[in-house]
């Protein structure tokens, strides 16, 4: 290979910016952008090459590929299906797979965990059964990014258990074999989950000599970025393609690792060092003030077991924070709120700020949103498997499906047809919706009362307007019992009641850009639904079956996918709430950050998964190890500075932390992050008062 | 404000040229609206199903993939839209480099125009043919294909773009856009480009491309919705901008207005997808 380049450091040292560079180069020495190859651990990643990729100066030519290991899998798949579909033993070889999202692959695996929750074989751990199904599903996808076959994995977490409570590993072997009855369903309906998709990839088509020519055919240059945050199977990729590359340049950013609980493995990344012919390492972090700097090697220094500790040559960090103690909860976002506002109005662009929190949770999210939007400042929020019924828009017309199908015998409560009322109908205010659905809507009856039913004196209350928008809406819904029910899937249901009458003029979705976009997602979701569960629509002669199967399952909350629009709207310039790992994974900077609650244990604290476990469950740890409580500490401890470190540096100007005292829930909070910040407070005003 | 990063292509300058207020939404403001395209939903959503399965069907053909295997436990309809593309002697019978699912873009004025060609195969003697294929009910009219934006992007973009893909500077007139259609198969419409052609065609871009940036930067006003009231028969939007309850019935539609854009069929950077615990 002409050149292999492994270059490592830590955030905002330019690899990105080099590499975009290097691109150009590779482009001006006369190489086709479509032998290039990008590999990104995620979508969001690969925002700095898109923005390079679209500036006018960039030269023509064919699209440069940005991929994940996902994509690439894929990809290969969609094309060379037939050459693979066979041999790794799918029931239908000559049919076409239906791939999986995380939405539709709990569709399918939800069967199975309710049929294994019922014999009881989960008892002894006390989660509900939407949790068993997600930890399987990714036990099943660490399995395919590690290399593990599913015995491994359990075999794996019984080890790691040691001689703790003796209930745990049956628990183990019957994820074990609810992850076995999935998979083959999927052998046998030609479906693809994320997994199987992984699997294939790697055990069936990089085997195959035609595809082996199609990728060296098309991909002559590598680029790897965020290798620390990338899956072993994708370094097995990378191993297979080495000989036959011109060239390859591998990035790596030393502080990170944050995708660890979605199988990243920092440490096998620096494996591929040894196989490239040059080797840097950049230390120098661009734009980052020097008070920034000395706060991360603190942070890094004071969460660092094995790192000796050392003053920092640099200045007071204490310049580039400000902490701010609060008794309360709502005292703190009021301080972040006012902050926020004082910053906008100096002048800084809302796009500049961020304000995270280890999780954003629907109130938070809530009390944050109005409050700013109450100063005219814009907010756009991430925060993944947000389900979809929750949004008041959602939920009033999955009562109106209801409603449509009263053979379903579902009745929703009073108080939720009357939300739906108000929703969808422009006039009614909540007192007269209440009203209306009071008098037109009894539980158990077949239909809608008409509007013309009702006394005069309550029609003049409810008014005439409000009546007649009512009445459209009945009649619809009438005239699908009458004539549509049954013959139309539940996606075309909701867009059809979306578009011939919610969104009309005079009914609350007409411009209503919010619940545009809110409904999209449910049609969107039931349209997934409907495709992968039943996706030969000719043989289905009675959709209300299915229909009634999309809306209970829903209401279990299976809707799980995470909000599209939501990421879109990233690039808007408007303050952006999220998580500390989503603000990380999109790997952006910013001249302001807020860290609130860092109390909290949350920003220390490990999900609680039972049935996995992410480091046991990785090609690294050794497969006859117990993990003990010591490792669960130096991995949390870890896990945080990695944290630290990254947001500081991701930070230009400022950085304002927020503590409450109390917690939400009115207990006092010491959590880790705050003893750390009290350390160095401590440490640098003892050292002003040094003479 | 356009999306930071936007790339234009056929499909979404043929929406601004449709209706301008279809583009803003679309594309500015990216709001998404469950309303019907149109009717009857699942046979449109069929036939749009039979056409990807075609794009993929030849795609694997012109990788290698060996015929024996892509024709298997096709369905009537695909076996005869297959058979009628097995003997599509003019694609088989050329000789050259063949490029199937390529994406080429180029800068305009600023802009970056992006084209997904279904095919393109390089003769280093006789220059580039795009093809493009087509699985329109009806036949294909050589006078309603000039008038859309795809046979005026598709070979500027080449043009521009595809030197790099013939090994040296590619003059117009070396490319040829060839459109064949299942409902016609033995009759693809050929279009020779040529350098006037090119010249009217970077022309008539900038301007659109001008008179696109302009309208961004009045501002937040509702864009100019389109006159003729028949396209929102199949629009999503119909509910939003007042023009109309019923979706059209697909049979009614105009050829292509069923295209997938490129940017939205894309599964480079599919996600390991965050689980909530």
């Amino acid at each position: 290979m002409a050149r292999t380049r492994f270059i490592e450091g830590p955030a905002g040292t330019g690899k990105t910016t080099y590499a975009i560079g290097e691109l150009r180069r590779l482009l001006d020495d006369g190489v086709r952008p479509e032998q290039i190859l990008i590999l990104l651990p995620q979508r969001s990643a690969g925002w700095p090459y898109e923005h390079a990729f679209t500036a006018p100066d960039w030269p023509d030519g064919a699209q440069i590929d940005l991929v994940t290991i996902g994509g690439l899998a894929r990809r290969g798949l969609e094309i060379f299906w037939p050459l693979v579909a066979e041999k790794a033993g799918f029931a239908y070889p000559e049919a076409e797979p239906q791939f999986l999202n995380v939405e539709t692959a709990q569709y399918y695996m939800w069967r199975f965990v309710n049929e294994a929750v019922q014999t009881g074989v989960f008892d002894s751990v006390n989660i509900t059964p939407f949790r068993i199904m997600t930890q399987v599903l990714d036990n099943l996808s660490k399995a395919a990014i590690n290399g593990f076959a599913l015995d491994d994995v359990t075999e794996r977490l019984v080890t790691a258990w040691g001689d703790r409570h003796s209930s745990r590993p049956p628990v183990y072997h019957a994820a074990q074999h609810v992850a076995e009855r999935f998979r083959a369903y999927c052998l046998e309906n030609n479906l693809l989950d994320f997994s199987l998709q992984i699997d294939l990839l790697v055990n069936y088509l990089l085997d195959e000599a035609l595809y082996r020519e199609f990728f060296q055919q098309n991909y002559r240059h590598l680029i790897a970025d965020n290798l620390e945050e990338h899956t072993p199977v994708t370094r097995d990729v990378i191993r297979w393609a080495w000989d036959d590359l011109d060239s390859a340049l591998l990035l790596y950013d030393t502080d990170a690792g944050y995708r660890v609980f979605l199988g990243a493995d920092p440490g096998g990344g620096l494996e591929l060092k040894a196989r490239c012919d040059e080797a840097e390492a950049w230390e120098q972090p661009y734009n980052l003030p020097p008070t920034l700097g000395t706060l991360a090697h603190e942070l890094g220094t004071l969460l660092d077991a094995d790192r000796p500790r050392s003053f920092p040559a640099g200045e007071n960090p204490r310049a580039g924070f400000t902490l701010e103690f609060c008794q309360f909860y709502p005292e703190m976002l009021e301080w972040a709120v006012n902050q926020v506002a004082a910053l906008v109005q100096h002048g800084v662009p809302p796009g500049e700020i961020v304000v995270l929190a280890p999780l954003l949770g629907d109130s938070l999210r809530f009390a944050l949103t109005t409050r700013l939007h109450e100063r005219g400042i814009r907010t756009v929020s991430h925060r993944p498997s947000r389900a979809v019924r929750d949004e008041p828009a959602a939920r009033a017309v999955l009562t109106l499906m209801a409603l449509a199908h009263p053979g379903w015998n579902v009745h929703p409560p009073l108080l939720d047809v009357a939300n739906a009322l108000q929703q969808v109908i422009e006039e009614l205010d909540p007192v007269r919706a209440w009203l209306l659905a009071q008098i037109v809507y009894r539980p158990g009856r077949i239909e809608l009362g008409t509007f013309d039913a009702i006394l005069l004196a309550a029609q003049e209350r409810i008014t005439y307007r409000a009546g007649e928008k009512y009445e459209r809406l009945r009649r619809w819904l009438a005239a699908y019992q009458d004539e549509d029910a049954g013959t139309m899937p539940p996606d075309h249901f909701l867009s059809r009641l979306f578009g011939e009458v919610l969104s009309q003029p005079g009914f609350g979705f007409h411009t209503n850009l919010d619940a545009g976009r809110v409904v999209a997602e449910l049609v969107e979701s039931a349209r997934r639904f409907r495709q992968t569960l039943y996706p030969r629509a000719e043989d289905v002669t009675d959709w209300i079956d299915i229909s009634r199967e999309y809306y209970e399952l829903v209401q279990a909350g299976l809707l799980a996918g995470t909000y599209v629009a939501s990421w879109q709207q990233v690039e808007q310039d408007a303050v952006f709430l999220a998580p500390a790992y989503t603000f990380l994974m999109r790997n952006r900077r910013v001249s302001y950050q807020f860290w609130l609650d860092i109390g909290s244990n949350a920003w220390w604290e490990r999900l609680e998964q039972p049935l996995t476990h992410p480091y046991v469950l990785a090609r690294g740890y050794p497969h006859d190890q117990m993990w003990t409580d010591e490792q669960e500490y130096f991995s949390r401890r870890d896990t945080l500075r990695r944290l630290m470190v990254g947001l500081v540096r991701r930070c230009q100007e400022h950085i304002y932390i927020g503590i409450s005292n109390l917690s939400e829930q009115g207990f006092e909070q010491r959590g880790p992050l705050l003893q750390t910040f009290q350390q160095i407070i401590q440490r640098y005003d003892q050292l002003e008062e040094v003479p | 404000m356009l999306p930071a990063g936007f790339q234009f292509s056929q499909s979404t300058l043929q929406d601004y040229v449709d209706c301008p207020r279809r583009f803003q939404l679309r594309y500015i403001l990216r709001q998404a609206w469950p309303g019907v395209r149109t009717e009857p939903l699942q046979q449109h959503e069929r036939h749009m199903d039979r056409g990807v399965q075609f794009h993929r069907l030849v795609q694997r053909h012109q990788l290698g993939i060996p015929v024996e295997q892509l024709e298997r436990g096709l369905d009537e309809e695909l076996a005869g839209w297959w058979r009628a593309y097995l003997g599509f002697d003019l694609l088989h019978s050329m000789l050259g480099r063949r490029y199937p699912e390529i994406t080429l873009s180029a800068d305009l004025s600023g802009a970056r125009l992006l084209a997904k060609y279904d095919l393109l195969v390089v003769s280093p003697n006789q220059g580039i043919t795009i093809f493009d294929w087509k699985t329109s009910l009806k036949p294909l009219r050589r006078e309603f294909l000039l008038k859309r934006l795809q046979t005026h992007v598709y070979p500027y973009i080449l043009a521009r773009s595809g030197g790099g893909l013939l090994g040296t500077e590619i003059s117009p007139k070396q490319i040829t856009f060839c459109c064949w259609n299942t409902a016609a198969p033995s009759e693809p419409v050929i279009i020779q480009y040529s350098q006037e052609q090119y010249q009217q065609d970077e022309s008539y871009l900038s301007g659109l491309l001008a008179a696109l940036r302009a309208e961004v930067e009045r501002g937040p006003a509702v864009w100019v919705l389109t006159a003729d009231e028949h396209r929102c028969r199949f629009c999503e939007y119909r509910s939003l901008c007042g023009r109309g309850e019923v979706a059209g019935n697909f049979e009614e539609m105009d050829d292509f207005g069923d295209e997938i854009d490129p940017s939205v069929a894309d599964f480079g950077l599919v996600d390991v997808e965050e689980i909530g615990f």
